[in-house]
């Protein structure tokens, strides 16, 4: 007995080194391309760390600085909150309704999904010159608008208050189709005998959408909300390309923050607290996400 | 386990230590065969790029025997971040190029040139274009000598002009000459002019009206000062009063006067020499032409800007560097980059013959715009903060061009933020 307990005792030493022999290349570029940046990122947001030039140490200035006189950083804060609140439940509920209305009675159904999940594999380049074509000045909306109406539409992508609307509308087009197919996968997975239960019962149309399909998704629902929030508060691309952050910083999200700050102004110290300020805020929305989902996720058939 | 668990993160450490330190280069230029090697880092975006400057590096190396002369490159949009991080690891090289556009973030790097320096390089400004000396300049100290020169131009759509009967600009036009055209040419859906959105885009034109910077020589920023203020509000105006140019949509569009003329929606447009003979040649087909900018009332006074070359602060062997660089903007050098037509050279006994590499047919244009704009123009003088107010009036210009705000808020606002 104690003979056999050590000869796979020494198996497993030998397979446990095989193992990491396999894993060691993985290990090395976990630690050289995430430990080590993130570990130093941390340091870095204690620095006053310019690009070139020496490093001191000035404990949470950096946090200060953002947080009292830093004129952009609440600006920031301000649009990627207005982004994601406007971006998130139109991008979950638009995908939904596409999901359910491409359903199985749909002719040609496949086809559809591929064509709405386009946008989300063009590069995000194109898609923003199709929609600066169609909004700027000179462009399709305003040229239909004033030869169909006489009516001369607003410049949407340089009025403060109409560009964040385009770049919420232009980024749920783009994403809309990512949310719908993990949504149409879900509903495909319902079981036909609760569906037929509740048709007997005498559930149709909305109710049967909303008190048996969503409910029985809601595990999809859940998974796609944190991860469409994750994304939208990690916006970049849209409004970069769409507005560059303008007018003024009327669409300048926290992440174009940083990166103006760390790669335009060579400030990495200020630019590296303002990314764990914007870590901090995504962790503690989606602990919350997670506290709340208690509720009304289900996971259970 | 848990020794595997400590020994699998003592190996990736270490190899990520010796990997790390693989990447970090020795610092400084090597010797060879005795000889002290002294790299040359330039920005080159193509392969004639690179055997031009293949070509100027051989003449250093020829008039340079003593040492061992060699080239490093990388296109344009990776040369400022890979010498971002050649100087913060201390590898810049001993001779590297900088734009007058970029200094202002790099000055760090570069050693401050003194006379003595010059007279080692075997270098004189009185030999280059006047102004030539404000290029690399930064806050009063030098940092560099310009092996190229350039300044704003206004290019025009001759086939728009001619066909909305307007006149065509000319080398001692006046502002009032300019509004008279660019009004006449705003017709049919079409507009006169494209409102600039880069610096030296939408900044050249108030400069020349006012006869005033935005900056001191000193990188004192007074970006409020009633003249620039009212000549920007002109500008603006052109847009939101007289109604011959058109908003631009979106701050992203950083190129859009240029882009609008180019495509054929504006007569004309303010760019800089180097892209004159791109816009004599361009795609669209249509017969360009060139003017210096307008005159105002304190005559013409365009910016004049270029790229040269530095010695870097961290040169092991600054007296050799220096005599390097004194070859590759010497005569020799400089009479092969204007001959092959690459760009304007910054050394005025050269600049002749960039104008025999021009096509014939727009050769005398080019040489007589060209001529009368070098004549007065004066250096840009720029703040140590400068991108972060060029990126801060950048986006709110399209604001004031839709009149959605006024300049003069604006420039008092970025003189408030960014004023020293």
């Amino acid at each position: 007995m104690t003979i056999t307990t050590k000869r796979r005792g020494s198996l497993a030493r030998s397979e446990a080194r095989q193992a990491l022999g396999f894993a060691s290349p993985a290990l090395v570029g976990l630690a050289l391309f995430t430990i080590v940046p993130v570990g130093l990122s941390i340091v870095m947001s204690v620095y006053d760390w310019p690009t070139f030039g020496d490093r001191t140490f000035n404990g949470v200035d950096n946090y200060a600085t953002l947080f009292t006189s830093s004129p952009d950083f609440w600006p920031a804060l301000r649009n990627s909150a207005v982004y994601t609140l406007l971006y998130v439940p139109l991008s979950i509920a638009l995908s939904l309704v596409l999901a359910i209305g491409l359903g199985p009675r749909i002719r040609g159904r496949g086809a559809l999904r591929v064509l709405f999940f386009i946008p989300v594999v063009v590069p995000m380049v194109a898609n923003v010159l199709v929609w600066k074509m169609m909004l700027q000045p000179q462009g399709l909306f305003n040229g239909l608008a004033q030869s169909w109406f006489g009516v001369t539409l607003p410049n949407f992508l340089a009025d403060p208050s109409w560009a964040m609307i385009m770049v919420v509308a232009m980024s749920v087009w783009q994403g809309l189709g990512y949310n719908m197919l993990i949504f149409s996968a879900a509903l495909e997975q319902l079981p036909e005998s609760v569906l037929e239960a509740a048709s007997i019962d005498g559930a149709r149309g909305f109710r049967l959408i909303w008190s048996v399909m969503i409910p029985m998704i809601s595990p999809s629902i859940f998974f796609a909300t944190i991860m469409t929030m994750i994304t939208a508060l990690q916006v970049f691309a849209q409004p970069q390309l769409l507005t560059g952050g303008g007018p003024g910083n009327a669409t300048k999200p926290l992440v174009m923050f940083i990166w103006e700050q760390g790669f335009t102004f060579g400030d990495l110290g200020l630019a590296a607290a303002a990314a764990w300020i914007l870590f901090a805020i995504i962790i503690v929305i989606t602990g919350v996400q997670f506290a709340a989902q208690r509720k009304w996720v289900h996971y259970e058939h | 386990m848990k020794k595997l668990h400590v020994g699998a993160v003592a190996a990736a450490t270490g190899v990520a230590v010796v990997l790390t330190g693989c990447a970090s280069g020795s610092g400084g230029d090597a010797s060879t065969d005795g000889k002290p090697t002294i790299v040359v880092d330039m920005w080159a975006g193509s392969e004639d790029d690179t055997t031009a400057l293949e070509k100027q590096v051989a003449i250093a190396q020829e008039e340079n025997p003593e040492v061992v002369v060699k080239l490093q490159t990388a296109p344009w949009n990776d040369f400022f971040t890979k010498l971002t991080t050649n100087m913060a690891s201390g590898n810049m090289a001993c001779v590297t190029g900088m734009s007058g556009a970029q200094l202002g973030g790099f000055t760090d790097g570069f050693r401050e040139l003194t006379t003595d320096d010059l007279e080692a390089a075997g270098l004189d400004f009185a030999d280059f274009n006047p102004g030539a000396e404000g290029i690399l300049s930064f806050e009063g100290g030098l940092y560099g000598v310009p092996f190229d020169v350039a300044t704003m131009l206004v290019y025009y759509n001759q086939d728009m002009l001619t066909a909305s009967g307007a006149a065509s600009p000319e080398i001692g036009w006046t502002f009032d000459d300019f509004e008279d055209i660019a009004t006449a040419a705003t017709t049919d859906g079409k507009y006169g002019f494209g409102m600039g959105m880069g610096g030296y885009q939408w900044m050249s034109m108030p400069i020349a009206y006012s006869g005033k910077q935005p900056a001191s020589e000193d990188g004192t920023l007074h970006i409020d000062d009633a003249d620039f203020v009212d000549a920007a509000s002109w500008y603006s105006g052109l847009v939101t009063d007289l109604g011959v140019a058109a908003p631009v949509a979106s701050a992203s569009d950083t190129g859009w006067g240029e882009n609008q003329y180019t495509g054929g929606n504006a007569a004309m447009a303010v760019d800089g020499t180097w892209n004159a003979v791109s816009y004599l040649n361009n795609e669209s087909g249509f017969a360009a032409g060139m003017a210096p900018l307008p005159t105002g009332d304190h005559g013409n006074s365009g910016p004049i800007l270029g790229s040269g070359y530095g010695i870097s602060k961290t040169c092991d062997h600054p007296e050799e560097a220096l005599k390097v660089m004194g070859s590759l903007l010497g005569k020799d050098a400089q009479d092969y980059i204007a001959s092959s037509g690459r760009s304007y050279p910054a050394r005025t006994e050269s600049q002749p013959l960039y104008f025999d590499s021009i096509d014939e047919q727009y050769r005398e244009q080019v040489k007589t715009v060209f001529e009368s704009a070098f004549e007065t123009t004066v250096p840009l003088y720029m703040t140590k903060n400068w991108e972060k107010l060029d990126s801060y009036i950048q986006p709110n210009l399209v604001s004031v061009y839709n009149g959605q705000m006024e300049m003069s808020d604006l420039l008092e606002s970025a003189q408030t933020q960014f004023g020293n």
